[in-house]
C-alpha cells in the first residue's frame, strides 16, 4: 500500500496530491485504478500531466514482463547443480541441488536430518569451494561434528581451516530473528562488495518447522501470513541469487490414509520444489542402525518413489551400503 | 463509429489513444487483426474440455489441486501447445505467464519443447520460447498493478491470446493477515484483480488459466457449500471455495486434479473436470513423463 506522495515520481507535486486527496485517491492503486478523464475535470489538473504520472508509476511499481527465451539465456548461464557429496543423494535428486529451488527434508525426530544437512555443508565448502549459510533454529549444529566430517574428506589442516570458515552459521530461535538472518543474507549479496565471507551459494535451515509450529494452531491466520512470508523470501533469496535452499521439517501422520506427510499443514507444501522422506532404517537385531532411507516424494523432474540408503553414522562422507540400494518406481 | 470498439465513448478514447501514448497509432493490420479477433485456440487439448473441445475466448478456467497433482506440468503440457510452430504440431500463439510464487522452471520447460520437436536445434527453440513472456509478482498489490501496466501488450499483439496466472491464490494468508479483521478489506486487492481480468478478458478475448491451491479441507457443513457448489460437480472431489466471490463468478470451467496413489495402471494423475454453468463433467487420467503430460 503506497501512499501517493510528493516526490514519489517526477511530475507528482504537492498540490497535485493535495487535490487528488481531496477527491479520495491516496495510494498509487487508487490513482492506477481511476479513470484519469473523470480526475482531470475534478480536480481541474492536466490530462496529459495525470497520464504521465500514471506511466512512471506504473513501470515504478509493476513488474516487467521478461521473454522466454532472454530467460533461457540466462539461466543457462547462472544456474549451477551443487553435488551433495554422496553419490546415491545425488542420484535421488537428479545430480545434486539445484540452485533457485528448494528442497525440503522431513522426517521423524532422529532421523538424520541435521547429520545430511551438516554432510551436505561440509562437501559444498569443502569440495566445491563455496560459502555456506546454516540457519540452525533447533540447536542441533555441532561445530565438532562438522569438524569430523571435514577431517574425513581432508588430512591437511589448512585446508580443514579454509572449509569451516566458509561455512557461516546463525543460530534464531523464532521466526522474526529467522526473517532479520534472511534479510541480512540478503543485504550482502546485493551489495556488490564482497562482506566478510563472499556470495554465499548454499543456504541450508534446519529446522523451519521449529520455528513456525508454535505460530500455527487457533484461529488467527497471522502464524499462516507469517509462515507464508518467510517462505515467499526463502524462494526469492533463491530465486534472485541463484542459491541452493535446503529446509528440514518433521513429519506428521495423514488422518485418513495413514501415509507420512510433511508438518505444517497444506499451505506449506506447495512451497518447496523437491523433498525428501528420511526414515531411519532398523540395522539387525531390531538396534537403530546408522543407516537412513530418503526416498523421493517430490520431485519437478524425477519419478517419484526412488529410495536410496544413506549411511549418516559414519566418520565418511554419506555413502551407499555396499549392495543395500533399493529402487522402487 | 467504429463498431468492435470497447468503450461506450468512441470519440474520446480515440483522443485517449492519441494521447496517451498507448502506442502509436494503430496500424490498419493492427486494426485488422484486433476487430478479426484473436487466434483461435482450437485443438488446445480436447481432453481437458468438457464440451466444446477447446477453450473459447473469455473462457476462464480454474485449475484446483492439492500440492503434487500435476498442475503445473498442466500448464507446461497447454504452454508447449501454443507456443510451437504450426510445422510442429503447435499452434504459433504468444502466451503471458503470471508467476507468484517462483515455481516455473524454464529448463523443463526447454525439455518438453526438446521431446516434442525431435530434430530441434537451439534457434527453434529460442523462436519457441520468444513466444512466452514471463512475469513475476511479489504481492497482490503488485499483480494488481502488473495486470494493468499490461494492458498495453495485449492491445499491440493480437497473437497474444493465453494468460497464464499461477497461482492466483499464493497471496491469500498474507492478504487475509493485512486486511485486519475485515473480511471485505481482507479481499480487497483480490477483488480489484478480479474486476480487471474480467476487463481484459473481455476487451481483448482472452483465454485465462488460473491455478488455485487446496489449503482448506473440504467442509462437513452444507451451510457452506450453498453459494457455488449448487451447481458444481460434487463428485468426491476435495473442494472447498476459498477466494473471493468475484472469482467464483468469474470462474466458467474448474479442473480438479488429484494424485492417485499406488496405481496399479501406470496412470498417475486424474482429472474432473467441470464446466460450471452447464454441470457437464468429463473425467480423464494422465501421466506424468520426461516429454511432459501424457494422456
Amino acid at each position: 500500500m503506497v501512499i501517493l506522495q510528493a516526490g514519489l515520481c517526477p511530475g507528482l507535486t504537492a498540490e497535485m496530491i493535495q487535490l487528488l486527496k481531496a477527491n479520495g485517491i491516496r495510494t498509487v492503486v487508487d490513482f492506477i485504478s481511476s479513470d484519469l478523464e473523470e480526475i482531470a475535470q475534478k480536480c481541474s489538473l492536466s490530462y496529459k500531466a495525470l497520464v504521465a504520472v500514471r506511466r512512471v508509476l506504473l513501470a515504478q511499481f509493476s513488474a516487467f514482463p521478461i521473454n522466454g527465451a532472454d530467460l533461457y539465456e540466462e539461466l543457462k548461464s547462472s544456474m549451477a547443480i551443487l553435488s551433495t557429496g554422496s553419490k546415491s543423494l545425488d542420484k535421488l535428486l537428479d545430480s545434486g541441488l539445484y540452485t533457485g529451488e528448494v528442497l525440503e527434508l522431513m522426517g521423524a525426530p532422529g532421523s538424520g536430518k541435521t547429520q545430511v544437512c551438516l554432510s551436505m555443508a561440509a562437501s559444498v565448502s569443502h569440495s566445491l569451494k563455496q560459502n555456506v549459510l546454516f540457519i540452525d533454529s533447533t540447536g542441533g549444529f555441532t561445530a565438532s561434528r562438522l569438524l569430523q566430517l571435514v577431517q574425513s574428506r581432508t588430512e591437511e589442516e589448512e585446508e580443514q581451516v579454509e572449509a569451516l570458515q566458509r561455512i557461516q552459521v546463525a543460530h534464531v530461535f523464532d521466526i522474526y530473528k529467522m526473517l532479520a538472518a534472511l534479510q541480512e543474507l540478503r543485504h550482502c549479496m546485493s551489495q556488490q562488495v564482497v562482506c566478510s565471507v563472499g556470495p554465499v551459494k548454499l543456504l541450508v535451515v534446519d529446522s523451519v518447522s521449529a520455528v513456525v509450529c508454535p505460530l500455527l494452531g487457533g484461529r488467527q491466520t497471522d502464524g499462516l501470513a507469517l509462515m507464508m512470508q518467510l517462505a515467499r523470501e526463502l524462494k526469492t533469496l533463491a530465486r534472485e541469487f541463484g542459491l541452493a535452499t535446503v529446509v528440514t521439517n518433521h513429519v506428521t501422520r495423514d488422518s485418513s490414509s495413514g501415509h507420512l506427510k510433511p508438518a505444517l499443514g497444506r499451505s506449506w507444501s506447495f512451497v518447496p520444489s523437491t523433498r525428501v522422506l528420511l526414515e531411519s532404517s532398523q540395522g539387525p537385531l531390531g538396534k537403530a542402525s546408522t543407516q537412513c532411507i530418503a526416498s523421493l516424494r517430490k520431485s519437478p523432474r524425477q519419478p517419484t518413489g526412488i529410495q536410496v540408503e544413506l549411511d549418516i553414522g559414519g566418520y565418511e562422507a554419506l555413502e551407499e551400503r555396499p549392495g543395500a540400494s533399493g529402487e522402487e518406481l | 463509429m467504429r463498431r468492435g470498439l470497447p468503450t461506450p465513448r468512441p470519440l474520446t478514447s480515440a483522443a485517449r489513444a492519441m494521447s496517451d501514448g498507448f502506442g502509436k497509432a494503430e496500424s490498419g493490420a493492427q486494426l485488422l487483426a484486433r476487430l478479426e479477433g484473436r487466434s483461435s485456440l482450437r485443438n488446445l487439448e480436447p481432453y481437458l474440455f468438457a464440451d466444446e473441445g477447446f477453450p473459447i475466448h473469455g473462457d476462464v478456467i480454474e485449475f484446483h489441486g492439492p500440492e503434487g497433482s500435476g498442475k503445473t506440468e498442466m500448464l507446461y503440457h497447454l504452454i508447449t501447445r501454443c507456443i510451437l510452430p504450426k510445422s510442429g504440431g503447435g499452434l504459433e500463439v504468444e502466451v503471458m505467464f503470471i508467476d507468484t510464487d517462483y515455481h516455473f522452471d524454464v529448463l523443463r520447460l526447454v525439455t518438453i519443447l526438446e521431446h516434442r520437436l525431435p530434430q530441434s536445434t537451439e534457434e527453434t527453440i529460442k523462436l519457441c520460447l520468444g513466444r512466452l513472456f514471463l512475469v513475476n509478482c511479489n504481492s497482490s498489490t503488485q499483480l494488481l498493478l502488473t495486470l494493468y501496466s499490461l494492458e498495453n501488450m495485449f492491445c499491440t499483439r493480437p497473437s497474444l491470446c493465453l494468460l497464464i496466472l499461477d497461482s492466483i491464490s499464493a497471496f491469500y494468508w498474507i492478504d487475509r493477515s493485512n486486511g485486519g479483521e475485515s473480511y471485505n478489506m481482507q479481499e480487497l486487492n483480490m477483488k480489484k484483480c478480479v474486476k480487471f481480468l474480467e476487463k481484459l478478458v473481455r476487451e481483448h478475448h482472452l483465454a485465462v488459466f488460473a491455478t488455485t491451491q487446496t489449503i482448506m479441507q473440504k467442509s462437513s457443513s452444507s451451510a457452506e457449500s450453498s453459494f457455488s457448489l449448487k451447481h458444481q460437480c460434487e463428485a468426491d472431489v476435495d473442494y472447498r471455495p476459498y477466494l473471493c466471490k468475484s472469482w467464483q463468478q468469474l470462474v466458467t470451467h474448474r479442473i480438479f486434479f488429484s494424485k492417485k496413489c499406488h496405481s496399479s495402471n501406470s496412470k498417475g494423475f486424474s482429472i474432473v473436470s467441470c464446466h460450471v454453468k452447464r454441470n457437464h463433467v468429463v473425467k480423464c487420467s494422465f501421466s506424468v513423463a520426461e516429454c511432459g503430460v501424457q494422456f
